[in-house]
């Protein structure tokens, strides 16, 4: 199926729930919430995510169901997003509603940016997946595993083990993000420190690193570099876009080495943004069903557990994988270690 | 570029008879001097206590001790030496070759350069620097068919190197020097050249002994305005350097910024290191002018240079100009083309062809947004260009002749120089969140940010153009008894225009891909065309981004086409600045 007619047919997917569905979303929050959206009219969304894939298709769901307001995107990298809130919220003129991000929200919540909502809609998300005071709540999962070139690597050479990625036959063959996210370095270097302990952790980090090559671009794109044959291998490259591409016909595959890095995309609320009610109701959208079955459509792994993936065996009881999530708390508490295991290791 | 920098003493000089006195004689230069100073300034301290402030309350230097105690600091300062020596020398060699082929030869093809320096300088680096990425890449043609047909393992080129990032930066520079040197040749004496070859010289001889000989001091001063843009300069060595491990001074800051959270002290202090490094380059680089324009009366006179007679060269010049174009357009054209029709990214092979698809191009060309982004960044770079060539055309008028108060207008417009584009994009933000107008997020604060970051270039075109002008012609206004406006308004600027439409055309290309500025200035509702390129291709839609950028270079060219063609027909205009 070519891409257009994924994209078209996920709108139409997705303009269809948000229509059939608006009611129940609307009966979840607050009718007043809801007339005060309205009167606002719009609502301000600083996101990261894929734009054809992700952001348009969800736009368009959110406004079939709410006409009345308008959603502005402004997209960018995280990092580029969390500079401009940061200087928005320093100078007292946060002109955000809505954001996403886990590697941001540490540095938010310090700035004392982060406004607390505790969503109706998340009501039924496993614990692991929110903040019980409402900081933040999961809107999408995701999984992260090495990947592998099909035709640059044959199927007995492809590593098993995550020991086998630090063979001196991959030396500068494995490509990863630079991007200090948990799904980046600190949060591989985070899981490695954890599952295997300090001492070994660190003796795995060393032989690994000779193998590693930093690039400057999100996950996505150092994918692209590996079906594209620049890398035989990537680390910490997202699950399901592999999958994706491979269903393109890309030569591509996800390598299920244990512990797989699993992490949840926090959605918040920003303190003093000028939409305070509409933001409230395009949070409850992001998380209510046809919000999730949006993401879904998207080829997004929803947080919502009531709502499956599309694509099977990406979720650790379809998949049947064991999966590490670094909670929050412990990867805001931690990173800027890992950060420095990376300048000293990998830089 | 051969360009004056007035001596230091011309700020108190007396001013002509004919001049007004009083407050009328000093008030147009200081009024000059003050907005100017408002504009560039306050970025620079902006730059300045960001780099001294700590995480507690006051001021600290500690942003500076971690900086000087960093180990790799000294490889990061020469490597950025040696890449920005030699990728100015690569720019040199082709753009210099390049200008003489096209303005002092009778060469067939030359129209060809101009096109080509103008398309590619209208195309967003990404897409340019990714193309080459490609092509030179382990995945692309060159390193693809070699290792098909030897069967070894390795690539026969790692693009991943010194020497690449050396060679994709000299490329990326390549037109600019083409542009800039083209007025240098255009202007010099073409008898001398014509007597070493009646006298018997050979064609190489009286290249290498009169045409560079006369230009030397340009070719001089052209080298340092590129070695220090490429000091600055961040896309090529981050995208290059990173993956190979080879830092420069601005992949610190790059990598300070884009941390998260971010270490904003610490790349502001590398920033301000830089900073005073690039200040220094540029104060050469005015003395290095000021002896330029010692030379220029030499090569002054009123003539129209005869082409040079290559001979049996001509062959060998149009070859050169031809591979220029397959380097710099037609391979990177064919690799965004490749991208933008492949279903995902893959290697430009055979087996590709069969699964090529439209697709990409049909969300673009369905996409209601993308004619009004067009629109938007075409106004917003034309706004740019305008307002930037009106205060460097008055401002090298002012410096040329001699107002009083004038001695700092030249520095001034120099300042945005130094800054780096994600650096000066953040104390846009700060200035716009802060001030007293609600610029922040809106079109009106990129046209701001880009007047003020292209003055440097507004004013190098400006102050060539005013140095032509004999100002008798002014005089002789003022003696009849025209007012300083009028000579302003009636004389100078008409003459000025050739000059004037080369330095809009140069800085509306440059705004209308600007990107590292532009991505942190844009607001929901005021992106420009290369952040949304930037934006597809950072997300993951590399063959959307080829696709918008495809279509985005076919329409720029027709724009600067539409531009030169309406340029050549008005009678005293002309490119031929």
């Amino acid at each position: 199926m070519t891409s257009t007619r994924m994209i078209a047919r996920r709108s139409v997917l997705a303009g269809l729930a948000a229509s059939t569905l608006a009611p129940r979303l609307a009966a979840a929050v607050d009718p007043s919430v809801v007339a005060a959206a309205k009167k606002e009219g719009e609502v301000v969304w600083y996101a990261s995510l894929v734009q054809n894939q992700a952001v348009r298709p969800i736009v368009a769901a959110f406004q079939k169901a709410y006409p009345e307001i308008r959603v502005s995107v402004v997209t960018g990298t995280v990092n580029d997003l969390l500079l401009k809130l940061l200087d928005e919220g320093k100078a007292g003129s946060m002109r955000c509603d809505v954001s996403h991000a886990g590697s941001a929200f540490g540095p938010l919540s310090r700035a004392g940016l982060i406004e607390s909502y505790v969503p109706a809609a998340a009501a039924t998300f496993p614990a692991d997946y929110k903040d019980a005071a409402g900081t933040w709540t999961a809107q999408v999962v995701s999984f992260l595993a090495p990947a592998a070139n099909t035709t640059l690597v044959k199927d007995g050479d492809l590593p098993r083990t995550l020991a086998d990625l630090t063979d001196p036959k991959w030396a500068r063959k494995i490509a990863w993000t630079n991007q200090m996210s948990q799904g980046g370095p600190p949060g591989f270097i985070g899981m490695v420190l954890t599952s295997m302990g300090e001492e070994a952790g660190m003796a795995y980090l060393r032989r690994l690193a000779p193998n590693i090559v930093n690039v400057p671009a999100n996950q996505r794109v150092v994918l692209d570099q590996v079906i594209a044959g620049q890398y035989p291998l990537a680390l910490m490259t997202f699950t399901h876009h592999a999958e994706l591409s491979a269903r393109k016909g890309a030569p591509v595959r996800w390598l299920k080495l244990e512990p797989v890095i699993g992490t949840a995309d926090a959605a918040y609320l920003l303190k003093g943004g000028p939409h305070p009610n509409a933001a409230r109701l395009f949070l409850e959208f992001l998380l209510s069903k046809p919000g999730q079955e949006t993401f879904r459509a998207a080829g997004y792994l929803p947080a919502d557990p009531a709502v499956e993936p599309e694509l099977p065996g990406l979720t650790p009881q379809s998949g049947g994988f064991r999966a590490a999530f670094v909670p929050l708390p412990v990867f805001d508490a931690s990173v800027q270690k890992w950060i420095g295991i990376y300048n000293e290791l990998f830089k | 570029m051969t360009t004056a920098a007035p001596p230091a003493r011309a700020l108190f000089r007396p001013v002509p008879t004919w001049r007004a006195d009083g407050v009328a004689a000093w008030l147009p230069a200081l009024v000059m001097t003050l907005l100017l100073g408002a504009l560039v300034l306050p970025p620079v301290a902006i730059l300045v206590r960001t780099s001294l402030e700590g995480p507690a309350a006051g001021l600290t230097l500690e942003h500076y001790r971690a900086l000087l105690s960093d180990p790799k600091l000294w490889s990061s300062a020469w490597n950025s030496v040696l890449f920005a020596f030699f990728a100015t020398l690569v720019s040199l060699l082709i753009g210099g070759a390049q200008a003489w082929i096209v303005e002092r030869t009778d060469a067939p093809l030359r129209f060809l350069a101009n096109l080509t320096a103008v398309v590619s300088l209208g195309t967003p680096y990404v897409l340019t620097v990714g193309a080459w990425l490609f092509l030179l890449g382990r995945a692309g043609p060159l390193n693809h068919g070699y290792m098909a047909l030897t069967g070894s393992g390795e690539p026969l080129f790692n693009v991943y190197s010194l020497s690449g990032m050396i060679l994709i930066e000299g490329f990326l520079w390549s037109p600019l020097v083409f542009l800039m040197l083209s007025a240098t040749f255009r202007r010099s004496n073409a008898e001398l050249e014509e007597a070493a070859r009646v006298a018997g010289a050979t064609v190489l001889q009286t290249v290498w002994h009169v045409s560079l000989k006369l230009a030397r001091p340009a070719i001089f001063g052209l080298f340092l305005f590129v070695f220090i843009r490429n000091i600055e300069s961040f896309d090529v060595p981050v995208l290059i350097g990173t993956p190979s491990r080879i830092n420069i001074l601005t992949t610190d800051i790059y990598l300070g910024v884009t941390q998260t959270p971010p270490r904003l002290g610490f790349a502001s202090a590398y920033a301000t290191v830089l900073m005073v490094i690039v200040a220094g380059l540029l104060y050469l680089y005015g003395r290095l002018l000021r002896h330029a324009d010692r030379h220029a009366v030499v090569t002054g006179k009123g003539f129209r240079p005869r082409p040079f007679a290559l001979g049996r060269y001509r062959r060998w010049a149009s070859a050169l100009i031809l591979a220029n174009v397959m380097i710099l357009l037609v391979l990177p054209l064919a690799a965004i083309l490749w991208t933008a029709l492949s279903p995902f990214i893959r290697p430009m092979t055979l087996s590709g062809l069969a699964t090529l698809t439209l697709d990409n191009f049909r969300v673009v060309v369905d996409d209601p947004s993308s004619f009004r982004l067009a629109i938007n960044t075409l106004a917003v770079s034309a706004a740019a260009a305008t307002a930037c060539m009106s205060l460097t055309v008055i401002a090298a008028w002012l410096h040329v002749r001699r107002w009083p108060f004038a001695g700092l207008l030249d520095q001034l417009t120099s300042v945005p120089l130094v800054f780096p584009g994600v650096v000066f994009g953040l104390a846009m933000i700060q200035i716009a969140l802060r001030g007293p107008l609600p610029l922040y997020g809106t079109f009106t604060l990129i046209v701001f940010a880009f007047t003020i970051r292209y003055l440097p270039y507004g004013m190098r075109y400006a102050f060539n153009g005013v140095l032509q002008i004999h100002r008798e012609l002014e005089e002789a206004a003022g003696v009849a008894g025209a007012r300083q406006q009028q000579i302003l308004a009636r004389i100078v600027a008409p003459m000025l225009t050739p000059a004037i439409s080369v330095g809009w055309m140069f800085i509306f290309l440059l705004a209308s891909k600007e990107l590292s500025m532009t991505v942190l200035l844009a607001g929901a509702h005021s992106k420009t065309m290369a952040v949304v390129i930037f934006d597809q291709f950072a997300n993951g839609a590399a063959g959307e981004a080829a696709a918008i950028g495809f279509l985005w270079m076919l329409f720029m060219t027709g724009v600067a086409a539409a531009l030169f063609a309406v340029m050549q027909l008005r009678p005293g205009m002309g490119v031929r600045a």
